[in-house]
């Protein structure tokens, strides 16, 4: 487990199931994500038994987020890890709702983000963001990122177009601000 | 066959084979791909049995350049294709290296464009470009890219991080 001030994160497990199929088809939720159709229990089931049968590692590294409490309330990863470029690109989810906005996402990004630099010797860690997803681009603000690029007529979610931001932070910039 | 004013773009054949395997183990020509290990002729062959075994489509437009006299000279390509997005990303490489600053490459590009719009009803077309490309940068802006911004020390090549340029062009962007 690895501890965080609001919330811990730990490996996925098969109980978690339940909650992640209300959270993938949850239209407040994947408005902002890739996610666009809804899924079967049966294929959020397999995605899950696929997840927790393979220990995370430097390819393929994803957490749950829980509350000090012990509430699942979201997940994180890392995906397209370079390790020549010491590179990756970061996901976040905090699918219960009644959580948003509370600190909890900012909390588990600066805990997996001090994984990747400290324990994983990343030197470059990215991410991508819509550019209506106000709250979540104050959240990677906060934690250090900077907006890099913005990616036009990117995304077609709910009728239209709309530009999706590239922001990073590097390893010395993370540093500097511990 | 697409026709372009000094290239044209064809399938890729199994006598394409020698060339790729050349190219792809050029490091002048690699050094500006995201390639970095040496491919076996064994490894290029099985790929490219992949590639010209099904038809190319939405998802694999995947082309070989050819000069007006059939001289193959490099591949261009779209790929991570969404039709939701209506969005792809392009690579292209011309790796006859007596090719390079010669107009055949901005025309291949021209060229692909013109087919991802017109004929894919794409909307928008995007490539990462590193920094020290300059001669991709020019001739990406010459046909109307426009860079978006710049992914800071996005890729280690040669002992030292460098910057990686997102850039795109829009429908209705495209410069003849």
């Amino acid at each position: 487990m690895i501890e965080g001030k609001l919330v811990n994160l730990r490996a996925r497990e098969t109980g978690d199931l339940d909650r992640m199929y209300r959270w993938i088809n949850d239209g407040e939720v994947t408005r902002f994500l890739e996610m666009r159709y809804p899924i079967s229990l049966a294929a959020e089931e397999a995605w899950i038994k696929s997840q927790v049968s393979t220990p995370a590692s430097y390819a393929d590294v994803r957490f749950a987020i829980e509350t000090k409490d012990g509430v699942h309330i979201g997940g994180i990863n890392f995906n397209e890890v370079s390790p020549e470029d010491r590179r990756a690109r970061l996901g976040i989810t905090i699918g219960e709702t009644a959580y948003w906005s509370r600190g909890y996402g900012t909390d588990a990004m600066l805990t997996f983000v001090r994984f990747g630099f400290e324990e994983m010797n990343l030197h470059r860690i990215e991410l991508t963001v819509h550019e209506r997803n106000e709250r979540a681009r104050a959240c990677y603000r906060k934690c250090g990122f900077a907006e890099e690029a913005r990616m036009r007529q990117s995304r077609y979610v709910r009728g239209e177009y709309v530009d999706v931001m590239v922001m990073g932070i590097l390893r010395e910039e993370w540093e500097a601000r511990q | 066959m697409i026709e372009g004013k000094l290239v044209n773009l064809r399938a890729p054949e199994m006598g394409d084979l020698e060339r790729n395997a050349r190219w792809i183990n050029d490091r002048e020509v690699t050094q500006y791909l995201s390639m970095r290990y040496e491919l076996s002729m064994a490894a290029e062959e099985a790929w490219m049995r992949d590639v010209t075994a099904k038809p190319l489509s939405y998802d694999r437009p995947f082309f070989a350049i050819e000069t007006k006299d059939g001289e193959h000279i490099g591949n261009t390509n779209l790929f991570a294709v969404v039709p939701e997005d209506r969005k792809a990303k392009l690579g292209i490489m011309i790796g006859e290296k007596s090719c390079w600053s010669k107009g055949y490459g901005s025309d291949a590009l021209r060229t692909l464009l013109r087919f991802a719009f017109d004929e894919m009803n794409l909307n928008r077309v995007e490539l990462d470009v590193f920094a020290f490309n300059e001669r991709a940068i020019a001739a990406y802006r010459k046909c109307g890219f426009v860079e978006e911004g710049r992914r800071r020390q996005a890729l280690y090549r040669g002992g030292a991080y460098h910057d990686v340029l997102v850039m795109s062009v829009l429908r209705g962007e495209l410069r003849p």
